[in-house]
């Protein structure tokens, strides 16, 4: 047998590990109450709102697990750490846009600011805390591997297909149309990411493990919006 | 795994049939060759035959209408074919298995009206309706059929009359056309992607010889219908094709027909995301070490490599999973999108184009937008 792999190789494989759980994980999601809807016509302006409400808790967290998984990076990985750290400078505030966007719409701003966490949003937020915690928390560039694959490839077609059905003009649909940045850039980024961490057996195991149950969690989250 | 009996039986490819009707029809003439609905031009044509990359294709229609031959007439002309191929005759057939979008008749099977028109003697029969993939469904069915020592002979055919349902009295005075009298592009699109022929393969339990045959080394098909809306499909409206009760036969015909039910259409957002679907599966295939990309020599898939977008293809190279153009052989740009009978057809021309050589791995796939699926076949060249 050859020996180490090269990172070429090691990134390539995880990679394409991921690209599966991303496929699934989309599956599933066509698969849930509130998409369905989005698909078969049915959406309503108040599931556009309940889905506003609730994304909105898992955006606001994600700067935040972003910054506690930087701050656990050891010296050996700076690269990354600066990397994890200007995401979430850029993806900070962006949860006000969900704010904006569902005032914008016709919601009251009290009714986002006040709503809770549902059930899925609950377990997605204590598991990437969970994992941010821990020292040199690499296994979470599978979680931005699925949240940031569901911002560049299904957010922007999700807000066309709101605005089409709700006729809502575009300033209410911000954070999903702003979302459909470029995919090729976004994909090469990644792939530097992931040679900063690979080869290494453990963390491209760990790496694909995260993004499982990251899918699954926030599939949960999606499946659990009812208006 | 327990065995009883004799053992499973290596499997080969004997024979190769293609039937494509009348001449070919390039894209200038082929809008009319169908008829214009309500005499209008399309809105989406160019757009639909850019992206698939056809330049001609074949109709068992003549541009007046007229009907020039069936679904089960062209299937059995490529059977023939396949079996003269493979120096055999009708009486040799002991299994066969037809696959088709659907057949002339609404009942019985294709594949009784494909033996009627072959008009062969007693056999064994099985019909598989799906869309293009169920010419695969019917290849694992033949291939499985002789690997056991059912049969010694058994043909997998499948046939494709799209063009019946692209004339313009399918959309005519239903709600698939608008106050202005365009059709809806759900409609319209598959009227440039599809056209008419048929193909078939006979399998074996040895090769032949002299001559090439190909060893099939396994099937997989892969289905995700509980995942997804159909995304292309014929009996219901586009919003109401969720649901089972929307069904065209429980409207009644002419009710059905009015509401555009009774027309071949396709979801082209969701086609989007069936797309990454089947990506997905494929690079399943490669992440379980089923499918080695560098190990195949010839890849036949009746999808171009141009149609996919830039992001899959970047996804592909970046997993390492893509295939290099160089090694697909199609062809799509000159026989069209045939449905299930695109697979055999393309075999059928890259048999005689001189490239297999023994040895040669080539995979064989087949994705269908219907409601998700993706088959693959792996065949060797012996």
């Amino acid at each position: 047998m050859a020996g180490e792999p090269t990172t070429e190789a090691a990134v390539a494989d995880v990679l394409r590990k991921l690209a599966v759980v991303f496929a699934d994980f989309e599956q599933r999601l066509e698969a849930t109450p509130l998409i369905r809807k989005l698909t078969r016509g049915r959406f309503e302006l108040a599931d556009y709102h309940a889905f506003l409400i609730n994304l909105r808790q898992q955006v606001k967290d994600g700067a935040l697990w972003m910054s506690r998984a930087a701050s656990n990076i050891g010296e050996d990985h700076l690269e990354l750490r600066s990397t994890l750290m200007q995401h979430a400078v850029t993806e900070h505030r962006d949860f006000r846009l969900l704010e904006q966007d569902f005032v914008a719409s016709g919601g009251a701003l009290a009714d986002i600011l006040s709503a809770r966490k549902n059930v899925g949003s609950e377990a997605l937020s204590a598991w990437m805390f969970h994992e941010a915690s821990k020292p040199d928390p690499f296994g979470l560039l599978g979680a931005m591997w699925i949240i940031e694959g569901l911002g560049s490839i299904k957010a922007r077609p999700w807000g066309l297909k709101v605005r089409e059905r709700l006729g809502l003009p575009d300033e209410a649909l911000r954070f999903l149309l702003y979302h459909g940045d470029n995919d090729v850039a976004h994909m090469e980024e990644f792939r530097d990411m992931l040679a900063m961490v690979l080869p290494d057996e453990a963390v491209a195991e760990r790496i694909v493990t995260t993004a499982k149950v990251t899918a699954r969690l926030y599939a949960l989250q999606i499946e659990e919006i009812a208006a | 795994m327990s065995e009883s009996g004799p053992r499973l039986r290596d499997v080969y490819i004997t024979g190769f049939g293609a039937h494509l009707p009348g001449p070919p029809v390039g894209n200038d003439r082929m809008e009319d060759h169908l008829g214009r609905v309500h005499g209008r031009g399309s809105v989406v044509g160019r757009r639909a035959l850019r992206w698939n990359g056809i330049a001609s294709r074949h109709y068992a229609l003549s541009p007046d209408g007229a009907v020039l031959d069936s679904n089960a007439g062209m299937t059995a002309k490529a059977v023939s074919a396949a079996l003269d191929d493979a120096g055999l005759g009708l009486a040799d057939i002991q299994h066969l298995a037809t696959a088709t979008t659907q057949g002339d008749f609404l009942v019985p099977g294709h594949a009784a009206a494909v033996q009627a028109e072959l008009g062969a003697g007693p056999l064994e029969l099985a019909s598989y309706q799906s869309v293009c993939a169920s010419s695969l469904m019917a290849a694992k069915g033949a291939w499985l059929q002789v690997r056991a020592g059912e049969a010694e002979v058994a043909v997998a055919a499948a046939g494709e009359f799209s063009s019946r349902w692209f004339r313009p009295a399918f959309y005519e005075g239903t709600a698939l056309v608008d106050g202005k009298g365009r059709l809806a592009t759900e409609a319209d699109f598959l009227r440039f992607t599809l056209s008419d022929g048929a193909g078939a393969v006979v399998m074996e339990p040895r090769p032949r010889d002299p001559g090439l045959s190909l060893k099939v080394d396994w099937i997989d098909l892969t289905s995700l219908a509980g995942r997804f809306d159909p995304c292309m499909w014929a009996g219901s409206t586009r919003a109401d094709r969720a649901a089972m009760d929307s069904a065209w036969s429980h409207a009644g015909p002419l009710a059905a027909h009015a509401a555009g039910a009774v027309a071949l259409l396709q979801d082209f957002e969701l086609l989007k995301i069936v797309i990454r679907a089947w990506i997905g599966v494929w690079l399943e295939k490669v992440d379980s070490g089923r499918i080695f990309p560098d190990q195949v020599d010839h890849l036949l898939c009746h999808y171009s490599a141009r149609s996919l977008r830039e992001e899959i293809v970047g996804l592909l190279q970046n997993t390492a999973a893509m295939i290099p153009e160089e090694k697909w052989f199609t062809t799509l740009p000159e026989t069209g999108n045939i449905g299930s009978a695109s697979i055999w057809v393309m075999l059928e021309a890259f048999m005689r184009s001189g490239r297999p050589k023994p040895g040669d791995r080539v995979l064989l796939i087949v994705p269908e937008s219907g409601r998700a699926m993706i088959g693959f076949m792996m065949l060797e060249v012996v």
